[in-house]
Formats: C-alpha cells, sequence, structure tokens
C-alpha cells in the first residue's frame, strides 16, 4: 500500500489503492477542510509535494488549469499512484510528538480480572520498547481474528517496555472474546503503536477535566499519571462512570493518588446502581454528574473525553451548553463498526 | 534546509492584519451603527475562524480564470446552436422561472452581503461577506449572459428585471429576500449565510443543474459548476456565523432559534416553485421533489440540527410540517399555474400520461388520490373546449406572498387559513408557519407590497388583466398560457422540420 505524509503535520498513513486521500485522512482521526465531498467545491484542495497522484473527477473550476499545473490536487477526488507527500491547510499541533507508527510482537506477562467483564493485559515489549504520548492506542492483532482490534495504552510513558491494557467484552466481540477466554500469559501477539491524537495539551495549562466510560478510563489513567509524575500544579478533575459497584476498577488507586495531591479530584460515578446500596459517592451518568459539580459551566478548563460514543455525545452537550466549546474539548470515541454509519455535518471539525 | 515559504495561516494574517482598527475621529458606534440593535452580543471578534484565509489577489486570479473558462463555453454553446440540442422545448421554461425568480436573488444577495460585508464590526466576517458579496454578483452576471442566448430564441425572459418586481408570483421570492436585506445585519447573515446558503442551497441549485444536465443544457451546467466552486466559502461562511454566535454569548439562543425558526419556514415556501419545476417543468426527470427534500433536507439536514443540538439549538420549528408537505407542495403549485396560466410569464401544460405514471410512482400516498383527478378533469374540459381558467384573483398570504392553495396539515382537501388582527386590520395567512412570522414582527409585515391588493388599489396599471399583464410587460398570446398552442412551440417544431429537411 502506498504511503501518504502529510505536511505540515509530519504524519504518514498508508491508502489503498483507489482511496481517495480525504477519506484516508478522515479514516485516520486526521482532519481536512472538506464540504461536497466530490469535487466540485473546492473546499479540500492540498498541495503534492512529491509523487504521482490521479486527480480524478475534479470540476475544473473547482481545480483550474493553472492550479493543476501548480502541482494542486482536490483531496476528495485525488488518489496515489505511489509513495505521496502533500501538504495541507491544518494547523500544526505543538503538543503532537509526531512519533512513527511500528510494528511489535508482545509477551503476555499478565493478565488479571479489573471486573466480571473487564481485564487487565500486560505485554511485553522488547527493548527499546514504545515511545507513546498518554492517550495514544495500540491496533492489537488477535488470532483467527480478520483486522487488528484499537486499546488504548493504560500506563503510563515511564514505562514504555510493556503496555497495560484494559479490555472490556464485548457480547459476541470476536476479539474481545477471544482475549477474555483464550488469552495466557507467555502468550505472543502482534500490535503496531502508538495512533491518534488523543493527549495532553499540555502547553495550554490550566485546570483539567477528564470524563471517561467505562474501559474509556484507559488513556486518561496514562494521561493523569504522566501529569502528576511531572508536577502539573493546575486542579485535575477525573469524573469515572460505570454502571454498578460491580464494574468499577481502579478506585483504590485514583484515591490514594488524590489523597496525595491536592490538586487532583477522582469521582467515580454509578448509574445504574440500586437505590439503597452502601454506595455513597455520586450517583448519574457521567455528564449529569459533571454538571452537577461544576455548577454548569465549564468555561476555562480543557476536557478530555473517552469511552463510547453516546456518553461522549451526552458529555459534548453538557460541555458546549456550559460554555466550553470545540477548541478546549479533546475526544477518543471507542468507536465500534456499527457507529460508521451516523452521518455527520460539518459544523465540528474534531468534537 | 531553505526557510520554507509562509504558511497559508500567517501568510492571511499579514494581508488582513490592522483591517480593524479602532476608529479615533468618530465612535465606533456611529461608524457601526446596526451591529448592536438586534439584541446580538459579541464578546470578541478576534474569535471569529476565517477557515477559507483567501487574499483579495488570489480571489481575482480564481474568479478571472472562471469566468474565462465559462465563457469560452458559453461561446462554444451559442456558435454550435446549443439551444437546439435540449431534450424537449418545455424545459425553456424552467430557465424561464430562473431567470426571473432566482438570479434577481443572486443580485440582492450581492447587495445584502455588500451591506453586512460593511457592518460587522470583525474582519474576518467583513472580508468574507465582501467576497461573497462579488461572488453573487458574478453569480447573477454569468447567469444572465448564458440565459441571453435562450432569449434570442425564446419568449418570457426579455423583460425578466421588470418582472421580478412586479408580477404577482415572482413577489414571493422577491419579498423573501426584501425582508432578509431590510433586517439587521447578524439577521441577514442567519436568513441568507446560514440558511439560505447552507441549509437549503442544495434543495435550489441541485434541482436546476441537474435537471440542465439531464435535459441537454451544458450553458446552464457550466455556470452551475463556476458557481459552486464559490459555494463552499458560502457554506463555510453560514456555519461559521452560526457557530461564532452560538459561542459569544448565552443569550445570542433564543435571538438565533427564532431567525432559524423563521428563515426555515420561508425558505421552504420559496422553495415550493423549485418543487414544481422539478416535478412538472423538467421534461427529464431527475428525482422527485419529495426524493430532494429527504437527501438535502431531512438526512443532511438531520445531521446538521443534530451536532447543533450541542448548542442547545432545536430544529426548526415546523420541520415536520415542512416534511410532511412535500408530498403536495409540487403539485399544489402547479395546479395554480395551470389554473393562472394566461396571468404566468411561462408556460403551463397537463402532464402526460406518461409523468403521470412517473408521478404515482414517486407519490404513492398522494398523486392518484388527490391529483391525477383533478388533470384529469381538466383533460376532458380542454378536450370539450372549456380549457379552466381561474379568472379572480386569489387571496394571498400576508407573510409569504403566495395565494392561499395550502392545504391543512393532515387533510389535503381543506385549505389551510390562519388569520391575525393588527392595529384593528385582519391579516391572512397559509400555515402557521407564515402567521408565527408575522405576528413576531406585525409592524414590518403590515407593509408588505401584496401583488393582489396592489392590483385592487390601483397600483398596477389597471383594473383589467390585460391592463395589468401589460404592466407587467408581458405579452399575451407570446410569454402566457398553455405550451401548445404557443410561438416557442412553433420555433422549435420549425427547428426539427429543418434538421430533418436537412437529414431527408
Ligand atoms: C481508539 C479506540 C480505542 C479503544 N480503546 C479501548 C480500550 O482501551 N478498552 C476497551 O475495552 N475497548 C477499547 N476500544 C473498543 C474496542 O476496540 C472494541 O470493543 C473492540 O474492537 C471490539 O472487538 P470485537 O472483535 O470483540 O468485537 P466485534 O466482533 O468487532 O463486534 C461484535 C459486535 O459487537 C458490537 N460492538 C463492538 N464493540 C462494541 C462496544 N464497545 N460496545 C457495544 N457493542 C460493540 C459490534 O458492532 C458487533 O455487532 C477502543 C476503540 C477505539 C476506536
Ligand atoms: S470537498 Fe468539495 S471539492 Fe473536495
Ligand atoms: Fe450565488
Ligand atoms: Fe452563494
Ligand atoms: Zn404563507
Amino acid at each position: 500500500m502506498p504511503t501518504l505524509s502529510i505536511e505540515p503535520l509530519g504524519q504518514a498513513i498508508e491508502v489503498r489503492s483507489g482511496q481517495t486521500i480525504l477519506d484516508a485522512c478522515l479514516r485516520a482521526g486526521i482532519w481536512l477542510p472538506h464540504a461536497c465531498g466530490h469535487g466540485l467545491c473546492g473546499t479540500c484542495k492540498v498541495d503534492v509535494l512529491e509523487g504521482e497522484v490521479s486527480l480524478g473527477d475534479a470540476s475544473a473550476f473547482a481545480l483550474m488549469d493553472f492550479e493543476r499545473d501548480e502541482g494542486k490536487a482536490l483531496a476528495c477526488t485525488c488518489t496515489l499512484l505511489g509513495d505521496v507527500t502533500i501538504e495541507a491547510d491544518i494547523d500544526e499541533d505543538p503538543d503532537a510528538q509526531l512519533i512513527p507508527v511500528s510494528d511489535f510482537i508482545g509477551t503476555v506477562t499478565a493478565v488479571e480480572d479489573l471486573t466480571h467483564d473487564v481485564k487487565g493485559i500486560t505485554l511485553a515489549l522488547p527493548p527499546p520498547g514504545m515511545h507513546f504520548q498518554p492517550g495514544q492506542y495500540v491496533n492489537l492483532e488477535i488470532p483467527g481474528v480478520t483486522g487488528p482490534r484499537p486499546f488504548s495504552i493504560a500506563n503510563a510513558p515511564g514505562e514504555g517496555d510493556k503496555v497495560w491494557l484494559q479490555v472490556r467484552r464485548v457480547p459476541d466481540g470476536a476479539a474481545t472474546g477471544w482475549l477474555h477466554t483464550e488469552l495466557r500469559p507467555g502468550q505472543q501477539l502482534r500490535l503496531s503503536g502508538p495512533y491518534g491524537q488523543f493527549f495532553v495539551r499540555k502547553s495550554r495549562g490550566g485546570p483539567l477535566l477528564f470524563l471517561a466510560g467505562g474501559t474509556g478510563v484507559s488513556s486518561p489513567r496514562s494521561m493523569i499519571l504522566d501529569l502528576i509524575e511531572e508536577g502539573y500544579d493546575q486542579p485535575i478533575t477525573l469524573i469515572h462512570g460505570v454502571r454498578t459497584q460491580a464494574d468499577l476498577y481502579g478506585q483504590q488507586e485514583f484515591a490514594e493518588l488524590a489523597a496525595r495531591h491536592a490538586n487532583f479530584r477522582y469521582v467515580p460515578a454509578l448509574s445504574q446502581e440500586p437505590d439503597g446500596s452502601a454506595w455513597a459517592g455520586e450517583r448519574g451518568f457521567v455528564h449529569d454528574v459533571a454538571q452537577r459539580l461544576f455548577g454548569g459551566g465549564f468555561a476555562g478548563l480543557t476536557a478530555y473525553l473517552c469511552g463510547p460514543p453516546p456518553m461522549i455525545e451526552a458529555c459534548l452537550r453538557t460541555l458546549m451548553q456550559g460554555r466550553l466549546f470545540e477548541k478546549h474539548i479533546f475526544t477518543e470515541r471507542f468507536l465500534t463498526a456499527q457507529d460508521g454509519a451516523a452521518k455527520r455535518s460539518p459544523v465540528f471539525r474534531k468534537v | 534546509m531553505s526557510a520554507r515559504k509562509l504558511g497559508l495561516k500567517q501568510r492571511y494574517a499579514l494581508m488582513t492584519r490592522g483591517l480593524d482598527w479602532e476608529t479615533t475621529y468618530q465612535p465606533m458606534e456611529e461608524v457601526y451603527p446596526y451591529d448592536r440593535f438586534e439584541g446580538i452580543k459579541i464578546r470578541d471578534w478576534s474569535e471569529w475562524e476565517d477557515p477559507f484565509r483567501l487574499t483579495m489577489d488570489s480571489y481575482w486570479k480564481f474568479q478571472a480564470e472562471k469566468e474565462r473558462k465559462l465563457y469560452a463555453v458559453l461561446d462554444s454553446f451559442a456558435q454550435s446552436n446549443g439551444q437546439t440540442g435540449i431534450s424537449d422545448p418545455r424545459y425553456i421554461n424552467a430557465i424561464k422561472l430562473f431567470i426571473t425568480g432566482v438570479s434577481p436573488l443572486e443580485y440582492q444577495a450581492h447587495r445584502g452581503f455588500a451591506f453586512t460585508g460593511r457592518h460587522l464590526r470583525g474582519v474576518g466576517p467583513r472580508v468574507a461577506a465582501q467576497m461573497q458579496s462579488l461572488d453573487e454578483l458574478r453569480h447573477a452576471q454569468t447567469q444572465i449572459h448564458t440565459i441571453s442566448h435562450y432569449n434570442k430564441f425564446f419568449n418570457g425572459m426579455a423583460e425578466w428585471p421588470h418582472m421580478h418586481d412586479r408580477v404577482w408570483y415572482l413577489s414571493v421570492p422577491k419579498s423573501f429576500f426584501d425582508d432578509a436585506r431590510t433586517a439587521g445585519p447578524f439577521e441577514f447573515m442567519i436568513a441568507i449565510g446560514f440558511a439560505f446558503e447552507y441549509v437549503l442551497t442544495n434543495l435550489l441549485f441541485v434541482p436546476f443543474m441537474s435537471g440542465a444536465a439531464y435535459n441537454g443544457d451544458l450553458a446552464t451546467v457550466t455556470f452551475g459548476f463556476s458557481a459552486q466552486s464559490d459555494e463552499s466559502r458560502h457554506m463555510t461562511l453560514g456555519i461559521e456565523v452560526i457557530k461564532f454566535l452560538l459561542e459569544q454569548h448565552p443569550d445570542n439562543l433564543p435571538i438565533v432559534q427564532k431567525w432559524v425558526d423563521k428563515w426555515f419556514w420561508r425558505g421552504h415556501r420559496v422553495l415550493g416553485l423549485v418543487a414544481m419545476m422539478m416535478d412538472y417543468m423538467l421534461p427529464k426527470k431527475v428525482m422527485s421533489w419529495k426524493e430532494a427534500w429527504e437527501i438535502y433536507f431531512t438526512e443532511a439536514g438531520g445531521a446538521l440540527f443534530q451536532d447543533l443540538a450541542r448548542y442547545g439549538l432545536r430544529p426548526p420549528k415546523y420541520a415536520d410540517v415542512a416534511t410532511a408537505e412535500a408530498e403536495h407542495i409540487s403539485h399544489q403549485n402547479w395546479c395554480t399555474f395551470y389554473q393562472y396560466t394566461h396571468a404566468a410569464a411561462f408556460h403551463t401544460w397537463l402532464p402526460t400520461a406518461q409523468e403521470m405514471d412517473w408521478l404515482s410512482e414517486k407519490y404513492p400516498n398522494t398523486f392518484d388520490k388527490y391529483y391525477r383527478p383533478r388533470y384529469e378533469m381538466w383533460a376532458q374540459m380542454e378536450k370539450d373546449g372549456h380549457r379552466f381558467y381561474n379568472m379572480a384573483l386569489p387571496q394571498l398570504c400576508t407573510t409569504c406572498q403566495i395565494p392561499m392553495v395550502y392545504t391543512e396539515p393532515g387533510d389535503p382537501t381543506t385549505i389551510a387559513f390562519r388569520q391575525s388582527m393588527y392595529k384593528n386590520e385582519r391579516y391572512h395567512f397559509c400555515s402557521d408557519g407564515c402567521k408565527d412570522i408575522f405576528d413576531a414582527e406585525p409592524e414590518k409585515f403590515a407593509q408588505s407590497w401584496l401583488p393582489v391588493h396592489q392590483i385592487f388599489q390601483g397600483n398596477c396599471g389597471g383594473a383589467t388583466v390585460p391592463d395589468v399583464l401589460d404592466w407587467y410587460k408581458l405579452k399575451v398570446g407570446e410569454d402566457n398560457l398553455d405550451f401548445g398552442q404557443s410561438p416557442d412551440r412553433k420555433t422549435w417544431d420549425e427547428w426539427q422540420a429543418s434538421k430533418s429537411r436537412l437529414a431527408g
């Protein structure tokens, strides 16, 4: 498969034959400006710096002759004829480390039950290990299952000689089913990484809010451990939502961390805990608890949202109606095959 | 490594630096007198994101190149007598509707964006609005030039500016834009920039442009492409405006919501003309109006309003009513023009048997039940020598200015009537949507220039139909009446005859 390098990000992605640049970028989580999606409006214009492309069905008005001569292309119709480098009208992110993706063979060193349907999986990596930004994920290959599956890295980057994953078993899930029933210490699995744009924008400073749903606490754990490790002194709040006490894990570690660091607040929230149980903590969905805790006003924070798409959507509405907007919100959606089809408008670029 | 050339963003920042200076000879309030009375609160104009970052020098370069391309196509279209290659001469009537009803709106958009480009304080929206203003002028101009070729051979197009200002049904699109242009700059941006250019534009341009493509009208297709290459900027401006207003201050939400509700409904009413064009006036059909509504409003608009719900904005009020009306609106409009063919500047006809079958297939819930019998009756009357003309002047809706021909939601055999009292006068409306719009601003809509009222008041050339048509500059027997007996048809038949003479 040809490789597409995207400037000014300095990122490289694989592109299938016949796949457009726009499609490949969007699927890889790289947002390019676009509107019509079929070569008529010119919004997705990019510069081809190196390599051969086919311009596809670009309208003569959206991409004019002199622009073709200057090496412009429309990302939504353009396909690659080999390795290509483009420059797109996207902003550089000062906090992105641009770590190249590599392939690894990991050795399972531990498999533990975090709850009745979440397993903690530790994979030791051969030296020099994986350099990653906290918040990023790996693609894991599972024997007998077509296509790798994404899982977020839950350990801090200081421990790059391994990855610790928190894997929830999806009912009838091929990969998570195998991991829950077949995986044993000593086995070897192929993985690649690090992937994703979900990392802390440290250069912005200010108070941080982490909203996590279920195993969506994996990335935030890595991010928060890293922040505390390097002495981030602004307020950090983590709200971790699960259904019942039986679904909650990690609370001892987070509670201890909060006890030791006055700027870190940890709030587990249960949405389906039976009334009258011994649970004295917060009840309700993550977004409801956040609403209560912050009195409905979020301006001034930077928020990181991680977990299943419906939880992310509910949190986005609460945050935006509490006056925290796209510029200050970062998300990692644990998308699945069935979420892919939802039609989106161009109102929001990243969230 | 050699120094990298400046990024687009940096270049743009340098090019527009200081364009938003604070005035010193005059207070800012007097230099920008219109950006407060609507109640919109802007905390910080610099938060405006200009996604295009197009500089004026490259703007000119691009537009000049687009013109060159377009006029080359138009020249060759004229030289090769492209007008003889269209699918069917009835198609030209869609073009007549376009030049009299739509191209003048491009010009209105030009003027409206020039106004907002002058009166918004932020430099980003100001530059974007000024460029859009020039685009819209270019659209108007290129459309006039393109269609001027058809005007050499067919009737109904020569007096388009005059007609736009006077003819009864053209007051529908005209009053729509008059309303937007007499609003404040923020309402104009939501009305035209967002509601029209973003939410509804595909329902206006796709039908006309694909209609042209399906019916062999290469000239119109080409100006369509040329205009569409500007539209991304317009759509993006519309999106940016609504985001910006909603993010700037919580007090803006109810104001924006009110405008979204209003301009959605007004747009829906204007688009009824496009609906009729699509279902009845295109000899080769693209898709039905109902299908277009599903794709461009229900699906695309659904995704849009789902995203905007994050700000607390709801989908437009009466969107459900508009969707239900997609089953009826094209039929009710064409029936109206059929009855008033003597007062229309394009030709009408009864759908052929084949066309009626297509309509039955596309409108299984409504066509056979409510509209086919009407056409069959009129066909019988024509056969019997009693072609039906409606000689009564209709009552008009004070808001949308459409004759009161639409039916009650859920009851397609009862005409909908709504009314309001204002200063002891009674005003009439076609729908709850139009009544709500009036009730929110009665002092504005009480001044509407309603064509039928104006005729009765003696302001339209006289008291008889021929007097009024004369005042419209509508040539009786040439511009109006059924296609079957029209000079257009005669022209076309002569071309066909000479073609077959040449071939034979
Ligand atoms: C960037 C990213 C990071 C992720 N990180 C983590 C993580 O750290 N921990 C973690 O547990 N998961 C994580 N996920 C989700 C995880 O990748 C999926 O649950 C997994 O791929 C499912 O694979 P499977 O083969 O078991 O299910 P499949 O066999 O692919 O799916 C089986 C059926 O279940 C549905 N399904 C799949 N996943 C879910 C789900 N999550 N909820 C409901 N229905 C589902 C499918 O649509 C299908 O109908 C992440 C996802 C993404 C995109
Ligand atoms: S997105 Fe419109 S041309 Fe590519
Ligand atoms: Fe236009
Ligand atoms: Fe436009
Ligand atoms: Zn009305």
